[in-house]
């Protein structure tokens, strides 16, 4: 099964994965409700997409109450409209933080790969975004641990400054 | 023979209970569901109240899905007595039913204060799909409800009683709204935001009596004036249904909380009978002591676990998670974990005119709990709300963002992406292996 695979060195902040997402998925280009976030680093100088694993407890389908969190054909997770009553209980059961709600619909809404045509991967100028038969990865984490080495030494020395 | 399960209670617990044993059993199994109502879910029966949904949207499993499933359902029958030795339930039209295993998901029920006048016409709880019936039956535009209780059952009703068209008063006996949920600034901030959609909220009062004057409904309390309403809803706490068991030698707590005593499969003393959900004292997985959570993921993974474990598989639950997120008039309020904790070391943050906040819980490097709060229209609440369970959860050493977010515990992305704790969330699942999509199994075959 194809999944989404970040590669954030290739990453330039253009943020096009957003547009795309949320145009595909609400009909809307606007970044402020795509699914793939695209997390800012070290002061705003490096750049790494981010969403939904589709993992394998799916702590978002198996925690909502009426079903309404399916296995899509493209291996997705995906909300299923007419069934999501909007309780938001697979906001707070998903621990990755990439379950969201849209404040016009009432319904809960994610990643689901976009029926097997991810339009972020599609968008992404670079490739850091791409759609390869690999297994559901921590893409992004040593690149976040190394892009935010001298904010965390700058907390430091702020908080010896205070001591 | 096919082996016989029993499953006592329809609710969250029971049905992933049978849906888990017919995704895992090798070999047939007769089910058999005794349950006093028909299977629906009481986390939706609120937007049933707000009119976005329609009644038969709230049911979980219908005739037709059960006898898919092979499930013998005694709907409208009740368990009155249990033989563990026996493997025998009685019920009460006296029947008895016979069992290899069982499980207990009986559940909780809503009860009212001891309040004079409670029980008298126009008084409901919310609790059953019959209470829900009453409540919207009571409700009309212009309708003026009172709830007692400012907890989190009384929340989730909040804004279907608004969208009614009713007006609403919330009277709370403790000093501030939300006591078991979240702390006193963080009620603070709802309550505030309450005033500002004309949602009267009034702490500290104890009511004396409910009379009926004339078809309305008049509150009296300790001190202060009263209040006449048309429909009084009592949100004044549950209790599990565990009374039907007295005499059968299934080992309850005496701690506060009680609930069954369960081993990490889900097990009471008796080898065959398991307890999930609000009658089981599970394990909490942030602490690791036995507790009864009464929320629906604890509900869920229970019932899971105990389905595998009857289905012939060895599965240990880690413990759940407590939780609970309730959105108010378009502000999302969520806490996890050990939230209120003496012992560990508290950061917060408020971005006051904003409706903004974070409190963080730390032991060591390790995050134990957390409350968050803000508007649901700003996207980064949601977001931080699933990266704080996900910490919480997984236990990820934090100890080198600890300045970064005692400075800043708004800041909760760049630490949850660089400890790497999705690498630690992705191996785990419940139950050892991919969930299924929540459709029915399409094997079952039992003769």
């Amino acid at each position: 099964m194809k999944a989404l695979a970040f590669h954030p060195t290739k990453c330039t902040g253009c943020l096009r994965c957003e547009l795309m997402c949320s145009y595909t998925q609400t009909g809307q280009f606007q970044p402020a409700k795509s699914v793939i976030r695209v997390a800012p680093l070290e002061g705003y100088t490096s750049y790494a997409p981010y969403t939904c694993t589709q993992c394998a407890e799916g702590w978002c389908m198996t925690a909502c109450p009426v079903g309404a969190i399916t296995i899509t054909a493209a291996g997705a997770k995906d909300v299923v409209d007419d069934k999501c009553v909007g309780c938001k209980l697979c906001t707070i059961a998903c621990p990755y933080g990439t379950m969201f709600y849209d404040v016009d619909t009432r319904k809960a809404y994610k990643c689901n790969l976009c029926g097997g045509a991810p339009a972020c991967a599609d968008a992404c100028p670079t490739q850091a975004i791409t759609f390869e038969d690999v297994p559901a990865d921590d893409w992004i984490g040593s690149f976040a641990a190394e892009r935010t080495v001298r904010i965390l030494a700058l907390d430091e020395a702020a908080a010896a400054g205070a001591r | 023979m096919a082996t016989r399960h029993l499953i006592i209670g329809a609710g969250t617990a029971g049905l992933n209970c049978i849906r888990t044993i017919r995704e895992e059993e090798a070999e047939p199994s007769e089910i058999t569901l005794v349950s006093g109502e028909r299977p629906y879910s009481r986390m939706v029966l609120p937007y049933y109240l707000g009119e976005t949904i329609s009644e038969s949207h709230v049911f979980t499993a219908t005739p037709a899905s059960l006898a898919a499933w092979k499930v013998k359902p005694l709907i409208g029958r009740r368990a009155a007595r249990l033989d563990p030795a026996a493997g025998a339930v009685t019920l009460d039209d006296g029947a008895t039913v016979e069992f290899d295993d069982c499980l207990i998901a009986t559940g909780s029920r809503a009860v009212k204060a001891p309040i004079p006048g409670a029980d008298g016409p126009g008084v409901h709880c919310f609790w059953t799909l019959d209470e829900a019936r009453a409540v919207i039956a009571g409700i009309t535009p212009g309708s003026r409800v009172v709830m007692v209780g400012a907890g989190f059952i009384a929340f989730t009703i909040l804004n279907a009683i608004l969208a009614r068209g009713a007006s609403l008063t919330i009277v709370e006996v403790a000093p501030r709204i939300l006591p078991r949920m979240v702390d006193a600034t963080c009620a603070g901030i709802v309550e505030s935001w309450l005033a500002k959609n004309s949602v009267a909220a009034r702490t500290g009062a104890t009511v004396t009596s409910i009379e009926q004057v004339k078809g309305q409904r008049k509150l009296s309390f300790a001190a202060g004036a009263p209040l006449v309403a048309d429909v009084v809803i009592m949100a004044t706490g549950i209790r599990p249904n565990l009374e039907w068991l007295e005499g059968s030698g299934v080992e309850m707590s005496t701690a506060p909380g009680g609930g069954i005593l369960v081993d990490d499969h889900l097990r009471s003393n008796h080898p065959r009978v398991y307890a999930a959900g609000d009658v089981a004292r599970g394990r909490n997985v942030v602490t690791g002591l036995p507790e009864v959570h009464a929320i629906e993921p604890t509900a869920q993974e229970h019932g899971r676990v105990v389905g595998a474990n009857m289905a012939g598989r060895d599965v240990a639950h880690r413990g759940s998670l407590v939780m609970n997120i309730v959105e108010v008039c378009h502000l999302d309020v969520a806490s996890f974990g050990q939230w209120e904790d003496p012992a560990a070391e508290v950061y917060t943050a408020e971005r006051v005119g904003r409706s903004q906040y974070r409190k963080l819980l730390f032991h060591g490097g390790r995050l134990t709990g957390a409350v968050i709060c803000g508007p649901a229209a700003d996207v980064w609440t949601t977001n931080d709300v699933g990266m704080l369970k996900g910490l919480v959860q997984s236990g990820v050493d934090l100890s080198a963002w600890k300045a970064h977010l005692r400075a800043n515990p708004f800041d909760v992305k760049p630490a949850f992406l660089a400890t790497r704790t999705v690498s630690r969330l992705l191996p785990q699942t419940i139950l050892g292996r991919p969930s299924n999509s929540p459709q029915l199994p399409q094997s079952v075959v039992v003769k």
